[in-house]
């Protein structure tokens, strides 16, 4: 479901794109399901036609979704393919932890450091 | 509030809620607005329905017995077809009214809502009117021209003038059916949560079927062939009727029994 508050002090166009995108990563949306017409999203969210198509625009520059002409706007599988690189990737990181013989919670905490959501337990 | 002082439409709108066994939705003036400009429209579509088949019968009788010869169709006649494709045209044009009125019912109750909801993936016609209503529909309608045509074809020239009018009213009937299950199809969303989201898609599941129902179809032979006697091809058109009221039935009941 995507639910549109006007009375948010987030533009209506985030929060349709914020939306769409969750449902995407969460894989509610699978690859390849076609999300409705631009014109026909915005008359059942009561939203102008531009103020959809931005948000089209912008889940399209993030690689969620693609347009195929008229036939409409699907999710694409490039966001699939950028989890199973980092899939790939925490493999291997998990390969170099195991080969130096560092504890699974500092292992943690470099990730956490590297995405920049926290820095390492320097008491640790 | 007491039971005395809720107003009519609320209190339908609880019964309706409550008969698909979404008694907990509490009833709002919107869905109350909602479902009584549908059971006025439905109410009003069937009396142009009614009108229309009338009319059909007037144009049929009214040129009995016939002034034509078997390879012409006569002056008299052709005047009543012009007749015909002009109620045909104000049929449609009726159908299309009323749709338009629901539609502007479902604009205001939306607009009275502080938040809109939408599916992320929109219903298509096997969800809303379903596969075997759809392929019901149209093998009634094609069912019904081709013994039309083959009336048109085979028969004199009173049976003949009669399948005429049956092309003519069943292309009417088919314009007609297929715009409003558009109108019902691609009409926008009205809802603020996921309640109202279900109860949306329930109206509009019962409108589809409303519409797929072919009511006229199967009483056009009535007021149009069925003046020339009853011959084998008109028990053709009985044992049509007959079966396609079967399908009908069965494919509610398989429904019903499907959604439990």
């Amino acid at each position: 479901m995507i639910v549109i508050d006007p009375s948010s002090p987030t533009p209506p166009f985030e929060q349709l794109r914020a939306q769409l995108a969750r449902q995407i990563q969460d894989r509610t949306l699978a690859v390849g399901t076609r999300l409705p017409a631009i014109r026909r999203l915005a008359a059942d969210l009561g939203l102008a036609v531009n103020t959809v198509g931005r948000a089209y625009r912008e889940l399209e520059e993030a690689g969620l979704i693609e347009t195929r002409g008229h036939a409409g706007s699907f999710v694409s599988a490039a966001g699939e393919q950028g989890r199973a690189r980092a899939q790939r990737a925490a493999s291997e990181y998990a390969a170099v932890i195991t080969s130096i013989g560092l504890d699974a919670g500092e292992a943690l905490r470099i990730v956490q450091a590297a995405l920049g959501h926290g820095l390492p337990d320097p008491t640790a | 509030m007491s039971a005395e002082t809720v107003p009519t439409g609320i209190r339908i709108a609880r019964l309706w809620l409550a008969g698909r066994g979404l008694a907990e939705v509490p009833p709002t003036p919107g869905l109350a607005a909602r479902l009584t400009v549908r059971r006025r429209a439905r109410v009003a579509a069937a009396v142009a329905l009614a009108v229309f088949l009338v009319a059909v019968a007037l144009v049929n009788v009214a040129q009995l017995p016939s002034d034509a010869t078997d390879d012409e169709l006569g002056a008299g006649r052709l005047v009543a077809l012009l007749g015909l494709v002009a109620l045909v045209l104000a049929l449609v044009l009726t159908l299309s009214l009323l749709d338009r009125w629901v539609w502007r019912v479902d604009q205001r109750a939306a607009a009275a809502l502080a938040r809109r909801a939408a599916h992320p993936v929109r219903p298509d016609w096997r969800s809303v009117l379903g596969r075997a209503r759809a392929a019901f529909l149209v093998t009634t309608f094609a069912a019904a021209t081709v013994l039309a045509i083959a009336n048109l074809v085979v028969r004199d020239s009173t049976a003949r003038y009669a399948a005429i009018i049956q092309v003519v009213g069943l292309c009417g009937l088919a314009v007609g059916t297929a715009l409003q299950l558009r109108h019902v199809l691609t009409r926008p969303v009205v809802a603020d949560d996921e309640n109202s989201l279900t109860v949306d898609h329930l109206m509009r599941v019962e409108d589809a079927r409303e519409v797929a129902v072919p009511t006229a179809v199967w009483s056009l032979p009535v007021v149009s062939v069925f003046a020339t006697g009853l011959d084998s091809w008109n028990y053709a058109w009985l044992a049509f009727i007959v079966l396609s009221v079967v399908a009908l039935v069965a494919i509610t009941v398989a429904t019903a029994r499907g959604a439990r």
